[in-house]
């Protein structure tokens, strides 16, 4: 019915369009309908993604090429023709051409249906959360722009195209985290993130820099003869990568392409900025938050795999940063009291988790990672509903010690939270469950060679404890115990309008579902993608699935045993756990984690006041010696339209002598330089 | 002798005429505006509707959608006698100049600066200066270039003091007269130099001669050259309102209405700017296809015969023959490669501290307008760049300096709907408060946020960030810039420029958005749904657009370009 081409373009146009829309007549038309035009658009879009989906997985990669991928070129945005003639002082340089490009490949439309499907979801729940906000026709511009970005993100064929919609979330993201601007926290929290995104931002762009140096463009496919980063030509023969890029670049490139991704991860050192962002409506946290634009970085480290695979070191090193992050985010989690605290640290450590898995370096690995990405999108953004949800019932009281034993009031809430948490914990056969012992499964198999990876595979299995133990806590402080609710609600708890709860109850029923019915099938689907398809990466054998019973066995038993420790610490008895409390807070460790090792403090010191102090005093550099510069130069064109507007107009002769005498002037200087 | 009068009758009716078509119809409309006066008709037929249908009848006879498209080859054909070039870049600079005026034409009627009594006359004295500027466009001829000036000009000046009442607006116009009269009066004497050094003034043969100079009598009369050379820059340079000519600039645009502003800050300046490119082209580049007509002909008239008998030599053929001919140092005469350097030196300096000047100055303006004039020197400066790039590799590569020709093309092309946005927002702005102080724009977004987000989008765009057009224009200008060892300084002060400029640019938005609304004056609300607004948002398509997709400009801005360096 559809052109392939056609559904690439309206995947994205549509929620653009409604987010124009909405921008333009919400404030004064729309109003309480703002939500009309977005979530029908971002439903359209879901149906055509899926369409998409259909199509590409129905083509077959002929012999002469490497996986499936379609491109669509819509116009070409720069087009600058190198230098024509060269010269020894001037090196050739290749023509500067940037052309709006989509494609669609297994890994684009696995991204697609996962990205609409779940703001399709959210949109609808934001028609009861949202309910009666004065912003409520901003907050659906905003994600009508979202949606559009994180599309176009994994949609355009170029790096540049990449990096400009890698902005663009980044600011839909910074709008959404202040869109209660009038909150202090709020406003502080946006600007934390678009800081610290700002540092990713810049690695990111030295990333771009070199790769446009080592390969002369930056197409992922190929055009013409301009052979793209990720294009055909070279993924066919992947050898050429090696001649291309070597020594220091080819791991300097990897690893700027990695600070990139952690900034918009949010992995160590930079994972900072994820637990502020909570500030912004519930919604936007599952949606972007959890789900999708912090997915970006491993989106975009998968689709770069050819160039991560060209030295180990750079493997190794994303896995490090993935494996401790994952620890110390759960670490951190343990302690916090803050629902949604709980859950952004849970997401900074299961995208850990995904990193791991990509820094494995092994193509059961990188579909794990991919793997986890996906059904982490489903009950993470199940969690955060359900977590609204209590925000809507609790009026936006979200501190755990302030209530408890919500089960009573809002049991749809409970139902559904509980086996997201289930899901997260890695119960089988939920969701979580799956993807977690991909996960584990592709760190042993690298385990076996011995080195820092078997460290990595304890810490990952330690993660998964902790994991299953702050979920669990979580549950049970919020919805188990007796019924308490905070004074300000009084007897008003209860349950969420249906607009809230029909999203939950889809996500719940996908949570339980989405791992076994794609454990083989998704890998199966995105190794054939051109990145993936590649010998540099599938190696000579490509996806081979076995089932680890033994992990299997392991993560079972680990999140078993953290939820019946929780069970055991929150449910038990009141003395035996003030006991146990009162020995944890007295080792200081459960300080350490609830203060988050101190990272917002350490980076306060080391880098925000040595910053300040930098300002102070470019501040007084700009207050004396450059604004005394710049006012000098104010002042002289004034100082001469001073003289000409005293000047009235009887005194005409006196511009012919100065004209004159100026252009004596410059004769004479003339005359000079020719003798001289 | 009769055989050369039917030559001379045949030139005209059939080659010179037609080509001259848009003008012929500029004219005609000045005539039936000025004899609509004395009818009494007027009084039923607005006088707007007959400049705009003249000017759109004038676009339609220029044809630029037919000339400019790619594939195809129209040969560059020289009118009246080689006084005037009609090649595409003539048509591409006649297409800015007609659809500037037209849209300009419809801004002033929203913006009610000619009223009932007065449309007339700025209607006559608009399209009597824009017919200077169509001239200037496409001299060929160093008397077309001074008479094209002074028919752009004259006209400017009487625009400028158009608000009769206001003794500020009076003397603007008369200082900018004044001016005018000085630097008309200089690059005359520069031109009467020139003649006198070169025994003619049809630039394709003037840069013959210089090339077939004997060293030794160039180096008699290069004091000469030089003096006259650097005199004729300074009537372009007062059209481009060039530092350290520019002392008028500021006046007048504080002065004049802003809707004047706006054609002064853009027609006068594309016409200006075509006719710089012009100029230095005739001081540094021998065209190919006149190398056969070189023998000092006693009258322009044989070699535009000579011409018309030779259809083999046409702009395709031509251009191969110049990316052929890439000079190797040993091939360029002195007098050639003194002038090319001397012209590369003069307009890259012009352009530096123009650049430069314009930024630094504009930072402590408190009146929009005169913070936009100085922001349209600054632009000049920029726009001026890539003819001194153009100059320097010409010898080495034609098609890069062609490239860097369309870089101006593509400036222009966005610079005429920036601008144009930025004073239509002072224009709608002023009838709405009665000022033009920035301080007065305070926190204009919460009562008329359409406006200020437009007014946005266009000074990031005059600042040059992505994705804006200005951003694209100046990336294309810069690029033009690394060509060539010569010109790295230029590309560095450019750079620095923009740096320069992104603080005054933003400062006037921080106003808008950040500060808080002035408690003492009647705060405006303007809707985006009046006429006024309409225009404005139209203006901002582009200027957004444009930096999206400029692609499509950018190939009409090569295709102008096609047929220079010939």
């Amino acid at each position: 019915m559809f052109e392939t081409k056609s559904l690439m373009v309206l995947i994205p146009a549509l929620p653009l369009a409604a987010a124009i829309i909405v921008g333009l007549l919400g404030r004064r038309w729309l109003k309480e309908y703002s939500h009309v035009p977005v979530v029908l658009a971002l439903a359209g879009s879901c149906v055509f993604s899926l369409l998409l989906l259909k199509d590409i997985s129905n083509r077959e990669p002929d012999a002469k090429q490497v996986g499936v991928e379609v491109t669509h070129t819509l116009w070409t945005w720069a087009a600058i023709p190198a230098a024509g003639v060269t010269t020894p002082q001037i090196k050739a340089t290749p023509n500067f051409q940037i052309d709006i490009t989509l494609r669609a490949d297994p890994l684009t439309c696995m991204m697609l249906p996962m990205v609409t499907f779940i703001a399709t979801l959210v949109a609808i729940y934001a028609m009861g959360y949202m309910h009666g906000d004065p912003g409520y026709w901003r907050f659906y511009a905003y994600v009508g722009l979202f949606v559009f970005s994180m599309t176009m993100l994994v949609s355009v064929s170029n790096f540049a195209l990449l990096y400009v919609f890698w902005e663009a979330v980044g600011v839909c993201s910074y709008l959404l985290i202040g869109f209660w601007f009038e909150k202090p926290e709020a406003a502080a929290a946006g600007k934390k993130a678009f800081l610290v995104n700002r540092v990713g931002d810049f690695g990111f762009a030295f990333g771009l820099f070199l790769i446009w140096v080592s390969f002369g463009t930056l197409n992922f496919h190929d055009a013409g003869d301009v052979q793209g980063v990720l294009g055909q030509t070279l993924l066919a023969n992947p050898a050429r990568y090696a001649e291309i890029i070597t020594g220091s670049v080819a791991l300097a490139i990897p690893l700027l392409l990695m600070v990139g991704a952690c900034g918009k991860s949010a992995q160590f050192p930079l994972h900072v900025w994820l637990p502020d962002a909570m500030e912004g409506p519930t919604p936007v946290s599952a949606l972007i938050h959890a789900a999708t634009m912090v997915t970006a970085g491993v989106y975009m480290v998968t689709r770069c795999s050819p160039l991560f695979m060209l030295d180990p070191r750079a493997q190794l090193v994303v896995a490090c940063i993935g494996g401790f992050t994952a620890l110390l985010a759960g670490l951190i989690a343990l302690t916090q009291t803050d629902l949604k605290r709980v859950l952004a640290y849970s997401t900074v450590s299961q995208l850990g988790y995904m990193f791991l898995a990509l820094g494995t370096g092994s193509l059961a690995g990188i579909v794990a990672g991919m793997f986890h990405l996906f059904t982490h999108a489903f009950f993470k953004a199940l969690l955060f509903l359900g977590a609204g949800s209590v925000m809507h019932g609790m009026h936006h009281i979200i501190d755990m010690r302030r209530f408890s034993g919500l089960r009573r009031v809002m049991p749809w809430t409970c139902l559904t939270f509980l086996i997201g948490s289930l899901a997260l914990a890695g119960i089988v056969p939920l969701a979580g469950f799956w993807s977690k012992d991909q996960v584990l499964a592709a760190v042993h198999d690298r385990a076996h060679d011995g080195g820092p990876f078997v460290y990595l595979y304890y810490s990952a299995v330690l993660t998964a404890f902790l994991t299953a133990f702050y979920t669990a806590r979580a549950f049970f402080m919020t919805f188990m115990g007796p019924l308490v609710v905070p004074h300000e609600v009084g007897d008003h708890a209860h349950e969420s309008p249906p607009a809230m709860v029909f999203p939950l109850v889809v996500l719940a029923i996908c949570s339980i579902f989405v791992g076994i019915t794609f454990d083989h099938s998704l890998g199966d689907f995105i190794v054939r993608t051109p990145s993936l398809a590649c010998t540099l990466v599938a190696g000579e054998h490509g996806l081979e699935h076995h089932f680890h019973w033994d992990i299997a066995a392991i993560s079972t038993v680990v999140a078993v045993l953290g939820i019946a420790i929780a069970a055991y610490f929150y449910l038990g008895d009141r003395r035996q756990i003030n006991a146990l409390t009162r020995i944890m807070q007295g080792v200081r460790l459960y300080g350490l984690s609830n203060r988050k090792f101190f990272f917002d403090e350490i980076y306060h010191v080391l880098f925000v006041l040595p910053l300040k102090g930098l300002a102070a005093l470019s501040y007084l550099i700009d207050r004396w010696l450059v604004d005394g510069l710049v006012n000098l130069c104010g002042w002289i064109p004034r100082a001469v339209g001073a003289v000409l507007r005293n000047i009235q107009t009887g005194v005409v002769q006196f511009y012919a002598l100065a004209m004159v005498l100026g252009l004596a002037l410059l004769i004479g200087t003339l005359l000079v330089w020719k003798v001289g | 002798m009769f055989e050369l009068i039917e030559r001379l009758q045949h030139n005209t009716l059939q080659v010179s005429l037609p080509g001259f078509q848009p003008e012929l119809a500029i004219c005609a409309t000045i005539v039936l505006l000025l004899l609509g006066r004395m009818l009494p008709f007027t009084r039923w037929i607005d006088t707007l509707w007959i400049a705009l249908g003249g000017t759109l009848v004038a676009l339609y006879l220029a044809r630029p959608w037919q000339h400019l498209a790619v594939g195809t080859d129209v040969a560059a054909t020289p009118l009246f006698d080689g006084m005037l070039q009609l090649d595409t870049f003539t048509i591409y600079f006649r297409g800015v100049l007609l659809l500037f005026v037209a849209l300009f034409l419809i801004f002033s009627r929203l913006s009610g600066i000619p009223d009932r009594e007065d449309a007339v006359d700025i209607y006559a004295l608009v399209l009597g200066s824009t017919l200077g500027m169509m001239l200037m466009a496409s001299a060929n001829h160093l008397f077309v270039v001074f008479m094209g000036i002074e028919m752009a000009s004259v006209p400017s000046y009487a625009l400028a003091g158009v608000l009769k009442g206001r003794r500020i607006s009076s003397e603007a116009a008369l200082k900018y007269a004044i001016f005018g009269a000085g630097t008309a009066g200089v690059m005359l004497y520069g031109i009467s130099l020139l003649a006198g050094a070169l025994g003619t003034l049809h630039l394709p043969t003037m840069v013959n001669q210089l090339a077939d100079m004997p060293e030794a009598e160039f180096a008699m009369r290069q004091t000469v050259l030089l003096s006259g050379g650097l005199m004729l820059m300074v009537g372009l340079a007062f059209k481009l309102s060039a530092v350290p000519f520019h002392f008028w600039c500021p006046d007048v645009f504080e002065g004049a209405p802003a809707e004047v502003d706006a054609f002064l800050s853009v027609a006068s300046k594309a016409a200006a700017l075509a006719l710089l490119v012009r100029v230095a082209i005739g001081f540094g580049h021998v065209p190919t296809s006149s190398v056969a007509a070189v023998d000092r002909p006693t009258s322009a008239v044989v070699r535009t015969v000579a011409f018309a008998a030779q259809p083999a030599v046409d702009a395709p053929v031509a251009a191969k023959a110049a990316d052929d001919k890439a000079e190797t140092p040993a091939t360029v005469p002195v007098p050639l490669a003194k002038s090319r350097r001397f012209m590369v030196g003069l307009i890259s300096l012009l352009a530096a501290v123009t650049a430069t000047f314009g930024n630094l100055a504009a930072y402590s303006q408190t009146n929009l307008k005169r913070l936009l004039a100085y922001s349209t020197i600054a632009h000049a400066g920029y726009m001026m760049m890539p003819v001194a790039a153009a100059l320097a590799v010409v010898g080495r590569d034609p098609e890069l300096a062609r490239e860097s020709i369309s870089a101006i093309c593509f400036y222009i092309g966005t610079y005429l709907f920036m601008n144009l946005g930025a004073f239509a927002v002072v224009a709608f702005v002023r009838n709405e408060t009665r000022s033009e102080e920035i301080r007065d724009y305070a926190g204009m977004i919460r009562r008329s946020p359409g406006l200020v987000v437009c007014f946005g989008i266009i000074l990031v765009s005059l600042l040059g960030l992505p994705p804006m057009s200005g951003f694209a224009a100046k990336l294309l200008v810069f690029k033009s810039l690394v060509t060539d060892p010569q010109l790295y300084t230029l590309l560095i002060i450019g750079g620095l420029n923009t740096v320069l400029s992104l603080v005054y640019y933003l400062r006037v938005v921080k106003v808008m958005t950040i500060d808080a609304e002035p408690q003492d004056r009647v705060l405006p609300s303007f809707s985006m749904l009046t006429p006024g607004g309409v225009f404005i948002t139209l203006m901002t398509i582009p200027v957004a657009g444009l930096g999206i997709w400029w692609d499509p400009l950018n190939v009409l801005a090569q295709q102008a370009v096609r047929q220079l360096f010939s």
